[in-house]
């Protein structure tokens, strides 16, 4: 009569180890066990058909010549003539005429497409994975409908404004609008319609953040009711944040590596634009920044706990450089929004992501290139949005301020290999 | 039955002096049929492992560029040749084991009865399995590896395709050093199946 699980022996670690799942405690949005992500040798038991769909997908990045090409159109029609011979150029081909809206809505609905293929493909853990990533475009649009509805709009036209990536069923989002905004309105929203859904778990626990908050004051704060919403959103995105790193890390290897890496920039870079979308608003207030806007600062990333204690007692523009230019990785990117070029700190953060975000495609059998994927599309969604609106506009001038994606050219590559 | 030799205190039904008692009653034709089974099965498990893990990458990067559909094959078939070296040498080795008829009566072995060509042989054909079967495992699995990022980098850029190729060569050349050191060991071994 021996022990009820064998306990592992060598071959089994060796050999086995990568098939049998681990036992883990309970942890946030996922079940107790995970299976294991593998090695070079066993990740492709699982995900090798999938990773190898999104490193396919990898080749429709529009080339730099593709770019060249857009940058010198005269009118909408030219860039809709140089998109027919992109990989966008199917979504586009039914339209009569593009604008900047409708190239932005095809080439999101696209990528939603990819996107949803891939995750009707994937298994555990790689399933999990890709919802932690659509989970953010849900927050998304429950804000989008929550703050729709405050400016009263239309409960079909926000539907129709909804990320696709982050659907929840028809009548879960029609119902979001019904409830008042207001503390208890939100707990009833939280009890009926958002327990059940997958973001459920974060609304919950903003909700325990701020009772904890409300009932340590002892009355209802007046003064935060007009930024709540941006408050909501700020929560439930450090919450997701905070979760999706926890996961990360318990996936381990490659995809721990890289992930929680570009997790921990995620996080600074939400710190930091907080910090300066406060300013001019009631979370800006002396008494307020120390409690409530401290709260919305994540847990991980280089700046925790240092440089949250410092970020929640700035100010104005000028403390804020002042803390932000003591992190090494993130002078620069103050350097850049001071600098008076026109670029703002967003700018700056958006190269970095781009640069980080290329290099989770260099190694294989790991998760990153299939977050990577969907990042960098939303760039090249952002650089296509810029350059037709410049087109739009006739602002040749500005036309090519934006972020190559696989670029030789790219700014960063450029500096990194000591070319001119 | 009980057995002791050199004086040993052991007095139960089944004893054994030692080792070498336990392996030289284990038959020679056991190992020597283990040795053909080992030398098949891992090499198959071992081109198994390469064609699943460079399978599934070539099909899914086929989808968004399916001129690598029938180059990329090539890793597909550097990993059934590891299975074939595995089939040629149990092939080998069956030819060797030879049944003892003339050297058998009324159930043991009669006078004269080559023992030591017997117990080489034994060894011999398990050693000679057990080199090409786990040599294979290596190799598969190696050719499995570099032949699934072959067909992803060839997806991508098709300049890299022969430059990966060449490391591919090199990983399915380690199953061929375990063919050849297989054969070379198992040509000595004579499964003596009379009394000349």
């Amino acid at each position: 009569s021996g022990p009820c699980r064998p306990t592992p022996s060598p071959c089994f670690r060796l050999f086995l180890a990568p098939f049998f799942s681990q036992e883990d405690a309970p942890t946030m949005s996922y079940g107790p066990t995970l299976p294991s992500v593998g090695g070079i040798s066993t990740f492709n038991i699982a995900h090798g058909f999938v990773e190898s769909l999104v490193r396919g997908m990898r080749n429709s990045f529009l080339k730099d010549s593709d770019y060249h090409h857009l940058t010198q159109c005269d009118t909408l029609d030219d860039c809709k003539m140089n998109l027919g011979e992109t990989d966008l150029g199917l979504a586009l081909q039914n339209m009569a005429a593009i604008s900047p809206p409708l190239v932005q809505r095809a080439a999101i609905g696209k990528l939603s497409e990819e996107f949803l293929y891939l995750r009707s493909q994937s298994v555990e853990p790689l399933s999990t994975f890709l919802d932690f990533i659509q989970h953010e475009y849900m927050i998304d649009n429950i804000m989008l409908l929550l703050k729709g509805t405050l400016s009263g709009r239309d409960i079909n036209d926000l539907i129709s404004l909804a990320h696709p990536l982050g659907l929840f069923k028809e009548s879960t989002m029609r119902s979001i609008p019904t409830f008042e905004s207001s503390p208890k309105g939100y707990a009833d929203l939280y009890q009926c319609v958002l327990v059940d859904t997958p973001v459920g778990l974060y609304f919950s626990k903003f909700l325990a953040e701020s009772a904890q908050a409300l009932g340590s004051a002892g009355e209802v704060r007046n003064v935060l009711e007009e930024v709540e919403i941006e408050i909501i959103k700020a929560s439930l995105q450090k919450f997701w944040l905070e979760d999706f790193y926890a996961f990360c890390e318990k996936l381990g290897g490659d995809t721990a590596e890289i992930m929680c890496e570009i997790l921990r920039t995620r996080a600074d870079t939400h710190a930091i634009n907080v910090t300066l979308n406060s300013f001019g608003t009631a979370l800006n207030e002396p008494s307020i920044r120390a409690s409530d806007r401290r709260r919305l600062y994540p847990s991980i990333g280089h700046l925790y706990p240092h440089g949250t204690a410092l970020l929640a007692t700035v100010g104005d523009a000028d403390q804020l450089g002042a803390v932000v230019s003591q992190f090494s990785q993130y002078a620069p990117a103050w350097q850049v929004h001071t600098s008076g070029e026109g670029k703002s700190i967003d700018d700056a953060f958006y190269e970095r992501d781009v640069a980080a975000l290329e290099l989770a495609f260099e190694g294989q059998c790991h998760f990153a290139p299939f977050y990577s994927y969907v990042k960098l599309k939303e760039q090249e969604i952002r650089n296509l949005v810029w350059i037709t609106e410049c087109v739009l506009q006739g602002q040749k001038g500005s036309v090519n301020e934006f972020v190559p994606i696989f670029s030789q050219h790219a700014p960063w590559r450029v500096k990194a290999q000591g070319r001119r | 039955m009980s057995s002791y030799m050199n004086g040993g205190s052991c007095v139960g039904e089944f004893c054994n002096a030692g080792w070498s008692e336990v392996l030289t009653n284990m038959s020679p034709y056991g190992w020597g049929s283990f040795g053909l089974a080992f030398g098949l099965s891992l090499s198959v498990i071992g081109a198994a492992w390469g064609i699943f893990l460079t399978g599934s990458s070539l099909v899914g990067a086929a989808v968004k560029a399916p001129r690598i559909r029938s180059k990329n094959l090539i890793s597909v078939i550097f990993c059934e040749a590891t299975a074939i070296y595995g089939v040629i040498m149990a092939i080998v080795l069956n030819g060797l084991m030879k049944k003892p008829e003339g050297g058998v009566e009324d159930g043991a072995f009669v006078e004269g009865w080559n023992w030591g060509a017997m117990y080489f042989a034994g060894y011999g054909v398990f050693s000679a399995g057990l080199s090409v079967g786990l040599t294979n495992v290596a190799s598969g699995i190696a050719v499995g590896v570099a032949g699934s990022s072959c067909a992803l980098a060839d997806a991508q850029d098709p300049s890299l395709f022969v430059k990966i190729l060449i490391v591919e060569i090199f990983a399915s050349a380690l199953g061929i050093f375990g063919i050849i050191v297989g054969i070379i060991q198992s040509n000595n071994c004579q499964f003596p199946y009379d009394v000349a």
